[in-house]
């Protein structure tokens, strides 16, 4: 009998593990959303009507309009601040260090704390940040910002990019500080201003860890549901309500395993769909 | 023109960066300052309008009142948790990554792909899988169950990592070990891993830090005080009619203690690994 290869007696564990801990549950996660799958009816295949059920459901088309404005909020109030400062810290002498280090903190909060932390500032009777906004004069009386659909949405978007920003900024920062400062340099004797150089060197030169950035903000703020579940928990009146709470409410509320795999499926391939891009991307440099 | 000019020339001087970095950090920071003064608040002061930055007078009531509340519990669970992640991450990943790398065999670069593939499954999608695999097997509302859904979160990712920084390990180190007439096993254990311990316990941070700060799951497979993590122990001051502000504000500064610690430390270590990490997503 042939030995088997070193290495892949080394991979053994983690071989068992991802056959363990990601197939099959991702095999479970195909068979039962052809089922139909609750509590009520005799475990039964379904074929594709748990689909159906659900592309005919109005609550999931509303979760799949907010997940993706809550997603291109975050990317994108997470990209222009984190490209901010990244070239703000690229630009200084003193104190960088300083400013990094307090700039990458919120990055330690756990997200479903951020939410609550903000929860809190904003909060119409006892926030500080609604406070401010009544002393600078926004408005005369403090904001209920949780009773508003629209409002809720943006501080949601808020507290989510906010542990999100610290991530962009090393990442970007990374990408700038990589150009060879000679181009700044013969940019400068040519006569170009700063917001030339800005435009024409710094952003065409660290495009592709900006937009690295980019692709994963905005994966992550697909699928997690933390900072929304702390802040409003989908409310009011389904303002805040992405995909993931639909996916949790037929595990919590209807008892249908059928559709939530079904959803879990679909959000699956979106974000494979996503994730595609940024492979295919990376791999092309 | 004109007003062109005049913007460049803003821009341009040498204070501005100072000046946008000092606002932006302020309201990087603020939330976390002010969450971590508004711990020593009374709590007829925390329902003050306005409400105060500062406390009028410092207490520790939040903090006599966290004591005696089922946190103590959430965090010695969110400890046992962490740490056990983390053990097992690291003891298969370690292995795993350092075979991959430096012992291709059949079929490696195919186990990375499937590891790269396993990440882009999002947590969430195999929430009901293992809800199902759970309520089978009676590990609902376990530790255990917790300790298994966040090493399959971490462990694809760490294998990565660590694959990544063992490619960059000298090969001349392992050969010279297995002249001298190590085994490979031993060489593993006596000069690899001793060598890479900065990159293993950078990994393990990370690994930590992740389990620490995951919430869905734990809120979900969870049901009783007694076995909640701290991300979902909070919620304990959280009512219906009434939040207890300072209490949660103690609670909150608990929870991203260990994160700011570790941060604060071993940043240089920490954000490369993090970023080297999510890049490969």
């Amino acid at each position: 009998m042939r030995k088997i290869p070193f290495g892949l007696l080394l991979s053994l564990p983690g071989i068992i593990f991802l056959l363990v801990l990601v197939l099959y549950p991702l095999s479970m996660l195909f068979s039962v959303s052809f089922l139909r799958y609750d509590y009520v009816h005799p475990v039964t295949f379904y074929g594709f009507t748990n689909y159906i059920k659900i592309f005919n459901n109005r609550v999931f088309w509303l979760s799949l309009k907010n997940t993706i404005v809550y997603c291109v909020g975050v990317t994108s109030m997470t990209t222009i601040i984190g490209v901010i400062l990244a070239a703000a810290v690229a630009r200084i002498r003193r104190f960088s260090t300083v400013f990094r280090t307090l700039l990458i903190l919120p990055w330690a909060v756990p997200l479903v704390v951020s939410g609550l932390i903000w929860r809190w500032m904003l909060d119409p009777g006892v926030g500080v940040y609604n406070y401010l906004l009544v002393l600078i004069g926004v408005s005369k009386q403090p904001i209920n910002l949780f009773a508003d659909p629209v409002l809720a949405m943006i501080t949601c978007i808020i507290a989510d990019s906010w542990t999100k920003i610290p991530f962009m900024f090393v990442l970007v920062l990374a990408g700038i500080k990589s150009i060879p400062p000679d181009l700044y340099e013969a940019a400068r004797v040519d006569g170009a201003s700063m917001i030339d150089t800005f435009r024409h060197i710094t952003i065409p030169l660290s495009k592709s860890s900006i937009l690295t950035g980019v692709l994963i903000t905005s994966m992550f703020s697909f699928r997690t549901i933390d900072a929304i579940w702390s802040m409003t928990r989908g409310g009011p009146a389904k303002a805040t309500y992405v995909l993931g709470f639909d996916l949790i409410d037929y595990l919590t509320s209807y008892m249908d395993f059928g559709m939530g795999c079904a959803v879990g499926v679909i959000m699956l391939v979106l974000i494979s769909m996503f994730s595609g891009l940024l492979i295919y991307y990376l791999l092309r440099g | 023109m004109k007003a062109r000019d005049v913007i460049v020339k803003i821009v341009e001087h040498p204070v501005v960066p100072y000046l946008v970095l000092t606002v932006f950090t302020v309201l990087m920071v603020s939330p976390i300052i002010l969450i971590f003064l508004n711990s020593f608040k009374s709590s007829a002061e925390t329902f003050a309008w306005p409400p105060t930055i500062i406390p009028k007078r410092f207490t520790l009531e939040a903090y006599m009142r966290v004591i005696s509340s089922p946190i103590p519990m959430n965090l010695r669970n969110s400890v046992i948790l962490a740490l056990s992640t983390t053990a097992i991450v690291l003891l298969i990943a370690v292995p795993s990554a350092y075979g991959i790398s430096k012992y291709p065999f059949r079929g490696s670069k195919l186990l990375m792909l499937s590891y790269l593939a396993s990440r882009i499954v999002p947590p969430l999608s195999l929430l009901i899988p293992f809800y199902m695999l759970f309520s089978q097997l009676k590990l609902l509302n376990t530790l255990t169950a917790l300790i298994i859904v966040n090493t399959y979160m971490c462990f694809p990712l760490v294998v990565w990592m660590l694959k990544g920084f063992f490619d960059e390990f000298p090969q001349e180190l392992i050969d010279a070990a297995l002249i001298d007439g190590c085994s490979k096993l031993g060489t593993m254990f006596r000069v690899v891993i001793p060598v890479s311990m900065t990159a293993i316990a950078a990994a393990g941070i990370i690994t930590f830090l992740w389990t620490w700060n995951e919430f869905i799951y734990a809120i979900i497979l969870t049901s009783s005080k007694d076995v909640f993590p701290m991300t979902v122990g909070i919620f304990y001051f959280v009512g219906d009619e009434v939040i207890e502000w300072n209490s949660l504000s103690a609670v909150a500064i608990f929870t991203s203690l260990p994160a700011i610690v570790f941060f604060v430390l071993f940043q240089k270590y920490i954000v490369e690994g993090l970023v080297k990490g999510a890049i490969k997503m």
